[in-house]
């Protein structure tokens, strides 16, 4: 038995490993040809393998266009590829699947400074080295090369405290789940509430930021009661108690009668 | 009260109540040194008809499938009223199924009160404990969970070191290679179906045979404390000088009862994770081993057994020695003396052998 364990996890570490690396890095010959170019060529390849972009599938192609299936053409205009793209390509690109983000930040201050100054969104979340974005990327190195941090510290303020909220609610979620209490739709829900929240700064709209986060907030405040088990103690006392007086009781009857 | 009492006539002479109630009373006396440990059997009644009750109810919504069976104890658990209630009255209960099954054997190895005539009673008993043993193992595989799965996997892989037959066996246990579909099918149906209904029927011929034989006298606060039984006609012991059973034992048992419901509730309600571990909260998953596979504890002895010897056919063994030794005891151990201090070697034996019980259990706990 304690030989057969280890196999057995051998054998379905092999069978299970096929479909997967399978499924998150499909056959690319972008990725394998740069990635064994040099420098300019080949960093990009190195940087995007750590990217949550790698994570999920999204490659060389989906931004550069071309066919990743055809090593000799791939790299062809006739096979959509746009080479590197110009900043005021980019907002395009990224909205493509961004959508949302995208018509926020088109419509910002940002948006309508597109190619006369105004940052895109590699200017924030890079381009190869995308990672999952938080709050902390709002701070002095990152905004204050084109103006002040006033209207920005006053934006990361209110997001604070929905962020923190959204904090709450993921320990709380966890600590459900070791309690065996269905999270799933608690958990779809949480999910769209925070890119909700996270999408929300890319309209650089104090007020609205304002607005929307007091709803964002409210909406939070009502999942924060699910799954409460306030009265569980007290009922349990009760019980327990109940039980133990029953005992006492039969005790005492049987000392009268004996 | 007249009214109860015409009900009570209407009754009796339809059925003969009276004859009954008369006989617990003063009929069937026990022997006045009777004393609480003699309640465990009543407290093990009500644990089965409480395991049976909340089953009943569980089984309302839960359904035998992989692809639903966890997420059928997780929606009895969260959405059912009373639902996480009743789930852990049923799984905390089983464990303190097994805790009272152990001290009522204890209690009957010490007090000598497996000695004839009784051989039947404790050989009866003694399948109960293999039954609820196995009842609570398929029952374990059910909710369909990453612990239960994969301790059925380890459990049923122990029969496969059987020589000539074990990989029949296996697959006959499991309906196929692995754990899967068809185990739950057949575990469910053991479970819920054939293993209950055996052991409603052999608690039947225990309480039977206690019926006939009257219960044991306690060696305790007697001078002579040998068995009294000679061997050559059946009699039913009586105790002219006893207490009756109604109300005095009756309420004996009451008391005790109530305080292991009060015990089962602590748990339920303030300890649910003690018997319930967070890893039980993930799906089953066949692709995934946990780190640490542990069976329940009181599988935790027989689990460190095996894996002390370097074949697991010889701990299997050894285990099978040691069961067999404990079901035949009474025809083993022939001595008269039932006291436990004027028999000290037994006695000594039997501590010893519990401590190491107690002891591989731990061992097995931290291993
Ligand atoms: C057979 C190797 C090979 C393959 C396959 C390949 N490339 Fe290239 N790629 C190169 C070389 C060499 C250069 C630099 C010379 C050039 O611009 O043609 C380059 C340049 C580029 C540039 C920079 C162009 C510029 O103007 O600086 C981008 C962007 C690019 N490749 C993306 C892609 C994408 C996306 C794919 C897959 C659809 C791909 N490549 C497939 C070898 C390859
Ligand atoms: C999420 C979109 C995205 C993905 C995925 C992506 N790139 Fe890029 N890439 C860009 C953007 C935008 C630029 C423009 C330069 C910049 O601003 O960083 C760029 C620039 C480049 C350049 C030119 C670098 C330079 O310094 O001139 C190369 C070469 C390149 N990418 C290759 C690749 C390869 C190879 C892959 C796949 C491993 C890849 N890219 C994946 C968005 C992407
Ligand atoms: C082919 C579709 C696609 C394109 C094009 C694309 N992305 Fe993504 N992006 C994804 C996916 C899929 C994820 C992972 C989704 C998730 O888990 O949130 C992701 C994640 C991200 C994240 C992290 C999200 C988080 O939850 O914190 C950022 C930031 C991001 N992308 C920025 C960009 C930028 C900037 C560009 C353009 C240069 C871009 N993306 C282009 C599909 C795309
Ligand atoms: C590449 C330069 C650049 C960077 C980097 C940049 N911004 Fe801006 N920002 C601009 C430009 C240009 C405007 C438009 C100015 C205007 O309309 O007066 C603007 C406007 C704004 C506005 C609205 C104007 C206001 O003051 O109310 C806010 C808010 C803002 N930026 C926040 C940020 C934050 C937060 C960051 C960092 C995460 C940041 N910006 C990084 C260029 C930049
Ligand atoms: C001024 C800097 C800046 C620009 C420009 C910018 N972003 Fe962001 N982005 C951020 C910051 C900061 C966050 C994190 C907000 C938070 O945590 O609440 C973020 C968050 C995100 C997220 C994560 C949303 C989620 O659901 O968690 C995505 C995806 C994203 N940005 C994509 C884009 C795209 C696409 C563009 C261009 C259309 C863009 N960003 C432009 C700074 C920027
Ligand atoms: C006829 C009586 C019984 C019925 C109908 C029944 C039914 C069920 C059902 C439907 C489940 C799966 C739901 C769940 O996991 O909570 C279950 C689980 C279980 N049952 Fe029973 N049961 C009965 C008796 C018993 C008895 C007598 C024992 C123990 C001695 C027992 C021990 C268990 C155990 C250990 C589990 C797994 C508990 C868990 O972890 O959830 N059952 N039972």
């Amino acid at each position: 038995m304690r030989q057969l364990v280890p196999a057995f996890l051998l054998v379905f570490a092999l069978l299970s490993a096929l479909p997967v690396t399978a499924a998150v890095t499909p056959p690319n010959v972008c990725v394998t040809c740069h990635g064994g170019l040099a420098a300019r060529l080949g960093m990009p390849v190195k940087i995007w393998k750590t990217s949550i972009h790698a994570e999920h599938g999204v490659s060389c192609n989906a931004c550069h266009g071309g066919d990743p299936m055809d090593a000799v053409n791939s790299m062809s205009q006739a096979r959509g590829f746009r080479g590197v793209p110009v900043a005021t390509e980019i907002p395009s690109i990224c909205g493509g699947c961004h959508m949302g983000i995208a018509k926020y930040h088109a419509a910002s201050p940002h948006g309508r400074a597109l190619g006369r100054g105004g940052p895109t969104c590699v200017t924030c979340h890079g381009s190869h080295g995308v990672v999952r974005a938080t709050i902390d990327q709002i701070n002095r190195k990152n905004c204050t090369p084109c103006h002040g941090f006033e209207s920005a510290l006053e934006i990361k303020n209110i997001m604070m405290k929905t962020d923190g909220m959204l904090k709450a609610i993921e320990d709380r979620i966890i600590e459900l789940k070791n309690q065996g209490i269905l999270t799933d739709t608690l958990e779809k829900r949480l999910f769209s509430l925070r890119n909700q929240s996270h999408s929300l700064f890319h309209t650089l709209n104090i007020d609205l930021i304002r607005q929307e986060s007091a709803h964002l907030q409210a909406e939070l405040e009502k999942n924060n009661s699910i799954g409460s088990t306030g009265t569980g103690l007290s009922i349990g006392t009760l019980a327990v108690g109940w039980a133990l007086i029953l005992a006492l009781l039969f005790y005492l009857i049987k000392k009268n009668i004996d | 009260m007249d009214f109860l009492k015409q009900l009570y006539d209407w009754i009796d002479v339809r059925f003969g109540v009276r004859e009954v109630v008369d006989e617990k009373r003063s009929g069937h006396l026990l022997p006045p040194n009777i004393n609480a440990w003699y309640s465990l059997g009543s407290v093990l009644l009500v644990i089965f008809c409480l395991q049976i009750v909340t089953g009943l109810l569980l089984m309302l919504y839960y359904v035998p499938d992989i692809d639903k069976a966890f997420g059928s104890v997780a929606f009895i658990m969260d959405e059912i009223p009373l639902g996480r209630l009743i789930r852990l009255f049923h799984a905390v209960g089983s464990s303190m199924m097994l805790l009272v099954i152990l001290l009522h054997m204890f209690s009957i190895l010490f007090m000598g009160s497996y000695k004839a005539p009784r051989e039947l009673h404790w050989l009866s008993g003694f399948f109960l404990l293999l039954l609820a043993m196995g009842i609570s193992l398929t029952g374990y595989l059910l909710p369909w969970n990453q612990l239960s799965f994969w301790a059925t996997t380890v459990a049923t892989d122990c029969v496969s070191s059987i020589p000539f037959v074990g990989s029949d066996l296996v697959e006959l246990l499991r309906g196929g290679k692995q754990v899967g579909f068809h185990t739950l099918g057949r575990f469910y149906t053991l479970h819920v179906g054939v293993l209950p209904a055996t052991i409603a029927a052999l608690i039947g011929t225990h309480l039977f045979l206690i019926r006939r034989t009257g219960v044991s006298t306690p060696p305790f606060g007697l001078e002579d404390t040998t068995n009294q039984w000679q061997g050559d006609k059946f009699v039913c012991k009586d105790h002219p000088d006893g207490i009756p059973f109604f109300p005095n034992f009756v309420l004996q048992d009451l008391i005790s009862i109530s305080l292991y419901l009060a015990c089962l509730m602590m748990f339920v309600f303030f300890f649910p994770n003690m018997f319930i571990p967070s890893t039980s909260y993930m799906p089953a998953n066949p692709l995934v081993t946990p780190s640490h596979i542990k069976p329940e504890w009181y599988f935790l002895a027989n689990y460190q057994t095996l894996k002390l010897f370097p074949s697991e056919i010889v701990g299997l063994t050894v285990q099978a020695c040691a069961m067999t030794f404990l079901a035949l005891l009474p025809f083993i151990d022939r001595g008269t003396e039932k006291h436990p201090l004027k028999r000290p070697v037994f006695t000594m034996t039997a501590i010893g052998c519990i401590l190491l019980w107690i002891g591989l259990t731990i061992w097995g706990l931290y291993s």
